[in-house]
């Protein structure tokens, strides 16, 4: 079951990378936010009440279903062209995807046979998302889509850090929620102000300053 | 007396954010800095006490270098808090736009206090990470088209960079797992147990995000936009404050790689980057045309400098920690000048400002004076440091790298000589008249900073000597790569 829903992980950033339309981003942000959902449900043997009901909100609430319509209407707000823009095609960034992925499973079984207790799949499928969200940064021109990255680059830190077998301190998890929670809404904030003052919403217009 | 850091300036802040009166803006801004400073000195006397809970005691705590940088900050904040009644009558703000000034300070000197003091590294990461977020408004106060744009890049390479960290965190919990904490002291205590391979991937990750924050090349893109772009009060409390936190963070990272034995690897890193950072801000300043952006460039060779000094071990610890205290106090006062310069001129452009001397005569002699401390004339400390650094790499037999260095530092000091003088000599074109005397809070607290650096660098107080000492113990045990290597 665990592993079923870390492929569909995996399907999830792969899909990503090669559809052009900025809503299936959003759909699939909220898709994994559900994903990790199943993940923690699946996965609570030996943990606090305290820590599963935060699990359960951090990834059902706040992953799957605030952060998604949050990023959904400021989209619509600023009535954003639906294209994301690449800088390379479609084709070439499916082709980055798979030699990701193909990476992210040699890393983790190399780290597997250190002799490190990580399940291979989580730890695979996380270093690919965290990856692939990096390649998709720098590949696209949409300053939205970075928001949107940035927020599966956080998905794949904390699928991450589901492998770890040792729990953070209930502070810490709070105050990592809370960093993520303000940090899209500041990404929206100035999203918006850039959407306002400048023509578009590339960050082509984001050159102004420079040596 | 750590929920007097950590929770008293929020309760302030949020205050004057409901009252919005001006008085009360002023009592709070100076008396939190002020605050800040008398719990300086009371732990540098040694009188401590707290009410907090015990589950959240276990997380902050003043060791020797924490109380270091604390003590930075502290000197830091009062010089800026004290010309900030100078920014804010200089551009006339609303009692509102006044508190929301304050309230966004203390937030995130409260996040830069939380840095200093968190005694877990995953919550570290957490304050590291607040220190961004709240620093991202007051970059864009001034709500110019320019300024947003270096907001936008600030947060968002930040927040990535340490996201990156994060990562190295995970890797580390993945080592350490026998050991199921991590509370430094914990990390610090059982090191010699973490997985050593994990530890230096998690070191490279941690290494990646909070250079980010440091501004070290080449992950430097943000800083140059970020300082330049801020308001100068809040430039200065950026470079002096702000990228020391975060280089305290790596250097408790660094003590977990010491204690496991594993220093070489992150010696070398260390040297390498900060030769970089060097390389990189000796070919930007001498290109550079905006005044603001070269006191930023400067601040990445600073941190060069300090990335050496750690990398040399035990040699460079003590340079590496006078070179953090000069330098952010330098550094301020520069920032804090530029400010005047920006009010006198209405230009951030060094072409466009020649003849301050004549125009604002204590402001030429201020900036004169900052930068002779920066590049390190002496009796100004940082001479001291980058002698002590050079001396290291001499001692060490690389001479040839002390010659590299050496040079680097010469043609900073060249690049950035060569603007400070066009722009403190000369006629000072259209208008010769002298600008009106902006306020006494315009020049005392940079007098106060050169001051206080004289002090240090002519004849170093015990109790500075104590403190000195005290944070250079924390990383003592490294014996540097050459020591290592010829078996010393």
């Amino acid at each position: 079951m665990t592993d079923i829903l870390i492929i569909l992980l995996g399907t999830t950033m792969l899909y990503v990378s090669s559809v052009s339309r900025i809503e299936a981003y959003v759909k699939m942000l909220a898709v994994q936010g559900f994903l990790l959902f199943f993940l923690v449900l699946v996965g609570v043997r030996g943990m606090s009440w305290l820590n599963i009901s935060f699990l359960v909100f951090e990834t059902l609430i706040v992953k799957g279903i605030v952060i998604p319509y949050f990023l959904l209407t400021v989209i619509r707000r600023n009535e954003t062209p639906r294209e994301i823009e690449p800088y390379i095609s479609q084709f070439y960034s499916l082709l980055v995807a798979s030699a990701i992925f193909v990476f992210g499973f040699v890393a983790a079984f190399w780290a597997a046979r250190n002799g490190s207790a990580i399940r291979p799949l989580y730890f695979g499928v996380s270093i690919v998302m965290i990856i692939m969200s990096l390649f998709l940064i720098v590949n696209r021109k949409r300053i939205i889509t970075h928001i949107l990255c940035y927020m599966m680059l956080e998905n794949g830190i904390f699928l991450l850090s589901l492998s770890v077998a040792n729990e953070l301190p209930m502070l810490v998890n709070i105050g990592v929620l809370l960093d993520l929670f303000v940090a899209i809404y500041l990404f929206a904030i100035f999203f918006n102000k850039i959407n306002d003052i400048y023509d578009g919403s590339h960050v082509d217009v984001l050159t102004e300053l420079k040596d | 007396m750590i929920s007097l850091v950590i929770v008293l300036p929020l309760v302030v802040g949020l205050t004057t954010l409901a009252l919005r009166n001006r008085l009360v803006n002023r009592v709070a801004l100076i008396g939190s800095s002020l605050l800040f400073m008398c719990i300086a000195v009371l732990q540098w006397l040694g009188i401590d006490w707290t009410w907090l809970p015990d589950w959240l005691v276990m997380y902050f705590k003043f060791d020797g270098i924490g109380l270091f940088f604390f003590s930075i900050m502290a000197i830091v904040l009062v010089g800026v808090a004290f010309y900030s009644l100078f920014y804010f009558k200089e551009h006339s703000l609303k009692a509102r736009q006044e508190s929301v000034y304050i309230a966004e300070i203390l937030a995130f000197v409260v996040a830069m206090a939380g840095v200093i003091l968190a005694t877990n590294l995953a919550l570290l990461w957490v304050f590291i990470e607040a220190t961004t977020l709240t620093s991202a408004l007051l970059i864009y106060f001034e709500k110019k088209k320019s300024s947003l744009e270096a907001t936008w890049k600030y947060i968002y390479i930040c927040s990535v960079g340490i996201a990156l960290a994060f990562v190295g965190i995970i890797m580390l919990s993945i080592g350490s797992e026998s050991i199921g904490s991590l509370f430094l002291a914990d990390l610090y205590g059982h090191a010699s147990e973490i997985n050593p391979v994990w530890l230096k991937l998690s070191f490279a990750f941690l290494f990646v995000g909070l250079g980010t924050k440091i501004g070290v090349a080449p992950i430097h893109a943000w800083l140059p936009d970020a300082h330049s772009e801020a308001p100068s009060p809040v430039s200065a409390l950026l470079s002096g404050t702000l990228l020391n936190s975060a280089f305290l963070g790596l250097l408790r990272v660094q003590e977990i790689l010491i204690r496991a034995n594993l220093q070489t690897f992150s010696n070398v890193i260390l040297i390498l980057t900060g030769f970089l950072s060097l390389l990189v801000s000796a070919v930007y300043m001498l290109r550079v045309k905006n005044y603001k952006r070269m006191l930023a460039y400067s601040s990445v060779e600073n941190m060069g400098i300090m990335f050496i000094g750690i990398g040399l071990g035990q040699p460079g610890l003590f340079a590496a920690m006078l070179q953090t205290l000069a330098h952010s106090l330098s550094k301020t006062s520069l920032f804090l000048t530029s400010g005047n310069i920006l009010h006198d001129y209405g230009t951030k452009k060094i072409d466009e400002v020649r003849g301050l001397l004549k125009k604002d005569p204590v402001t030429g002699w201020i900036w004169i004076a900052s930068f002779l401390s920066i590049v390190g004339i002496p009796p100004f400390p940082i001479f001291f440091s980058k002698f002590f650094i050079i001396r290291a790499f001499w001692l060490d037999g690389e001479s040839w790298l002390a010659i590299v260095f050496f040079l680097f530092i010469v043609i900073v000091t060249f690049g950035m000589g060569s603007a400070v003088f066009k722009m403190a000599f000369g006629e000072s074109g259209g208008d010769s008249v002298k600008s009106a005397r902006p306020s006494v809070y315009a020049y005392t607290p940079q007098i106060a900073l050169l001051i206080i650096l004289v002090i240090v660098g002519l004849n170093m107080p015990q109790q500075v000597h104590e403190l000195l000492d005290r944070a250079a113990a924390f990383l003592s045990n490294n014996p540097g790569i050459w020591a290592r290597a010829a078996g010393k």
